[in-house]
């Protein structure tokens, strides 16, 4: 068996759906299987409203799992907890709280035995490590966007997580902002090794900040289409990435996936497979969600290519 | 420095001064101008608008208790009841006073009553003038009125007689008449005895001119009785303070009674046998007269800034106890929808009762646990208070403040309902990731986040109890603002009106400070920095 740190995050066969009162359920992410090293960043691609940012609330626990597991370092997660820190989409900074106490507030839950003057470095170190070391008694309605989000970057990795969940950071920043911050992450990354799933439709940035790309279908029911090895060596450099003989190759394999998820239908389902990269999408034609259900447990079962919940709950036992 | 000026103006809400202070420092003036005239012109040319109008039409409406007072007559009012308060401090002063200081005061005060006289004797001199000069007036003017109502009742007696002469005439030859002239008969007596009603009713008419003439005011008459008043007061006032200062001065009362019982001492010696007994016991009684006029202090009577000092507290007081309620149960309703739907049914029921209704039962209730309030602990404790303590908290008080309470919490119970409810999903996700505990998530976001709401709410409870107070006042006869009211509508004296009206314009100026107040508390703890709807 592999060792545990290359199948460190592990998501199964992840399916969100949503009660319809007059008929079938809304099924919005329909098994979605991803296996992570320890370390690793893979970032999730798709079309907006394709289900990614559910993907990311449902391992960040923020949003119930209708069916499926995650687990990390061979436990199995439930609810939200500080060791998935997010980083969202909009800051979601406390506008009462300074860049500082915002910090602090979670510092605080993960250090409960700190001491006043070990918290203080804590957040300050952070707080210096995404530039803000002059700015950090600021309150959030003083500063730019980019600022603030960079706040939320430093409180996510203040926390020590075991993974880091980007849920796309830099959707709302413009795109010089954009790069300085993807540089910062990437740096804070190297050095942390934070194995982080990130969440973007932006094909350049997920060539960029990942060693893999995750393609997902377009919803609903969307799921992993293909995955994609990227060769680029870390830690990154910009020109390098750009200027690598593969970039404009791997570019072009990610457009393309995507405009043909633009152009599918929602009825007849055109997963593009045959690279070493794709993970056997789940080939079920299911038209009743209700009577997979009861054949649910045996699916998982019979699932070879990836951990079934027993072997989770067995290997959950061994640690 | 500008910029500073600028922030503080925009914060407390006074924005009508922005463009001054921009125009002081030269900027853009025209367009200042322009703002200046606008948010500080227009109000005063409407102001002014609404005093000529107060001026010309209070006159026109007269009462049982005199005219509507003009905006002259309310000012010199005002000016009264600050006199009033101003004569009964120095009265309490003079009242514990001792030594130099109150012989100079005395001297001081008797002099001034001195030079009373003179005056009195113009302004009795004036009124007497005044008397006659309005007699004459009257007399001139109710000259023609009686001669035309002499001249009217003879011919209208002559006419009467004539009439009747006629109409006997007429009915000598009736027996033989036919029954339309018998008819005719009867309805020329009835046109007879109508014209008679109305020539009484003209007569009467006549009569009400002269009343009319006589009861008309006369102003010099008016202006002279004023200064006679006035003169009056002033004198009344100084004899009271030379008492204050003299005789019921308190360490002249001391010093006598200490005298008394020096006296009293000696004899005791000197004595034997039931004397003796009746001596000791008399000066064990002198002893006790002396502790109570050591602690005794000047009765003064509320006057109208006390009384509003203490309608101000009890405002507080009330809306403090309708915030300790109301927001710990907004914040209830507002975490849990099962505590929403139990309480809203109450929150309901009790919102649209008026004060007039909590106010008894809140008096029974407070009379219930106070029933005797001169040994009652709190009241006692409260009394010894620096600041509040000479307010003399009564269960009338407390009465009213919990009328308040009841009245003005449920704007802040809903708002801060509100508040919670509608948290940003964003932050309790934050909440979640971070797995704050319950206080931490209610202290570090809820309640934050919720503020602004919250103050919102209070903000209109404290506008709610202040109206509210002044009606709950009014029928507990809590010393206050509504009391002052109150006593002036039974009192009934010329000058009530127009106090009333003093007080329509001391109340509303209280009611915006506090307002304001509230304002700026909101813009304070707003964290977006965003500016509250004023």
């Amino acid at each position: 068996m592999a060792s545990p740190d290359d199948r460190f995050v592990e998501i199964f066969r992840l399916i969100k759906a949503y009660p319809n009162p007059y008929g079938e359920p809304a099924v919005v992410v329909d098994g979605f299987n991803l296996i992570m090293r320890r370390g690793e960043v893979v970032s999730v691609i798709g079309h907006s409203g394709c289900g990614k940012s559910t993907v990311l609330t449902m391992v960040a626990g923020l949003n119930s799992i209708t069916q499926g597991s995650v687990a990390i370092a061979g436990r199995e997660v439930e609810g939200a907890g500080p060791d998935r820190a997010v980083v969202f989409q909009s800051p979601c900074l406390l506008p009462w709280m300074t860049a500082y106490q915002n910090v602090l507030l979670g510092v605080k839950q993960v250090y409960p035995h700190g001491s006043k003057q070990q918290r203080r470095e804590i957040c300050e170190h952070y707080l210096a490590e995404v530039g803000l070391a002059d700015a950090m008694h600021r309150y959030p309605r003083e500063m730019s966007g980019g600022m603030q989000q960079r706040v939320g970057i430093a409180r996510a990795i203040a926390l020590k997580p075991q993974m880091l969940l980007l849920d796309e950071p830099f959707g709302r920043l413009d795109s010089l902002t954009r790069m300085e911050l993807q540089d910062v992450i990437l740096r804070i990354l190297d050095r942390e090794r934070i194995t982080t799933l990130v969440i973007t439709h932006d094909v350049d940035e997920a060539l960029y900040m990942s060693d893999r790309v995750c393609m997902m279908t377009t919803g609903p029911r969307a799921k992993v289409g293909q995955m994609l090895d990227l060769p680029f060596a870390r830690p990154r450099d910009r020109k390098e990435v750009l200027e690598h003989f593969l970039y404009y190759e791997l570019r072009g394999c990610l457009v393309s996936f995507l405009e043909q998820q633009d152009k599918r239908t929602f009825k007849t389902v055109a997963v593009p497979s045959g690279t070493d990269h794709t993970i056997e999408a789940m080939s079920e034609t299911r038209s009743d969600f209700r009577a997979w259900r009861h054949e649910a447990s045996d699916l998982i079962a019979g699932a070879a290519d990836a951990a079934s919940t027993a072997t989770v709950e067995l290997m959950a036992g061994k640690n | 420095m500008k910029y500073k000026i600028l922030k503080v103006i925009d914060v407390s809400g006074l924005t009508f001064l922005t463009p001054v202070v921009r125009l002081c420092y030269g900027e853009e003036p025209q367009k200042q101008w322009r703002e200046i005239a606008r948010f500080i012109g227009a109000p005063l040319v409407a102001f002014v608008v609404f005093l000529g109008l107060w001026t010309v039409l209070a006159p026109k409406h007269r009462t049982k208790s005199g005219e509507v007072p003009t905006p002259a007559v309310v000012l010199e009012s005002a000016n009264d009841i600050w006199k009033f308060h101003l004569r009964e401090n120095a009265k309490e002063h003079a009242y514990s006073m001792t030594g130099e200081e109150r012989q100079a005061q005395l001297a001081e005060a008797q002099e001034r009553l001195a030079k009373l006289p003179p005056y009195e004797a113009a302004a009795a001199k004036k009124v007497a003038e005044a008397n006659e000069a309005r007699a004459a007036a009257v007399t001139a003017a109710l000259e023609p009125l009686q001669q035309q109502y002499d001249e009217r009742q003879a011919e209208i007696a002559a006419a009467q007689a004539a009439r009747e002469s006629d109409l006997l005439k007429q009915a000598a030859g009736l027996e033989s008449a036919s029954v339309d002239e018998k008819q005719a008969y009867l309805a020329a007596v009835a046109s007879h005895l109508a014209a008679v009603d109305d020539e009484r009713d003209e007569l009467q008419e006549l009569k009400g001119q002269q009343t009319e003439v006589r009861s008309q005011p006369f102003a010099p008459l008016a202006a002279a009785l004023r200064t006679q008043t006035k003169i009056a007061e002033e004198k009344q006032f100084l004899t009271k303070l030379i008492e204050q200062l003299d005789r019921a001065n308190r360490a002249q009362k001391a010093t006598r009674q200490v005298a008394s019982l020096r006296d009293q001492q000696k004899q005791f010696l000197a004595s034997s046998g039931e004397d003796a007994y009746a001596l000791a016991k008399s000066i064990d009684k002198s002893k006790r007269r002396i502790e109570t006029t050591a602690e005794s202090t000047y009765a003064k009577p509320y006057t109208l800034p006390m009384q509003i000092w203490r309608s101000v507290l009890c405002v507080f007081v009330g809306f403090l106890i309708g915030t300790a309620i109301a927001v710990p149960i907004g914040v209830c309703c507002g975490l849990s929808k099962t505590a929403m739907a139990a309480l809203t049914p109450f929150i309901a029921l009790f919102k649209p009762v008026s004060p007039i209704v909590w106010l008894p039962l809140a008096l029974i209730i407070v009379g219930g646990f106070i029933p005797d309030p001169d040994k009652n602990p709190l009241i006692q404790w409260m009394e010894n208070l620096p600041f509040i303590g000479w307010m003399q908290i009564n269960p009338a008080f407390i009465a009213s403040a919990i009328t308040v309470a009841l009245c003005s919490l449920w704007a802040t119970m809903t708002n801060t309902a509100l508040g919670v409810a509608s948290i940003d999903k964003d932050h309790l996700n934050v909440a979640r990731v971070l797995q704050l505990g319950f206080w931490e998530r209610l202290f570090k976001i809820i309640i934050p986040s919720a503020l602004p709401l919250i103050f919102a709410g209070l903000r209109i409870s404290l506008g709610v109890g202040w109206m509210v107070l002044i009606a709950a006042e009014l029928l507990s006869s809590s010393e206050g603002i509504g009391k002052f009211v109150w006593d002036q509508f039974n009192n009934g004296a010329s000058d009530s009106f127009a106090k009333m009206m003093v007080v329509v314009f001391v109340v509303g100026a209280i009611g915006l400070l506090l307002d304001r107040i509230m304002i700026v508390l909101q813009r304070m703890v707003s964290f977006e920095g965003s500016v509250a709807a004023i």
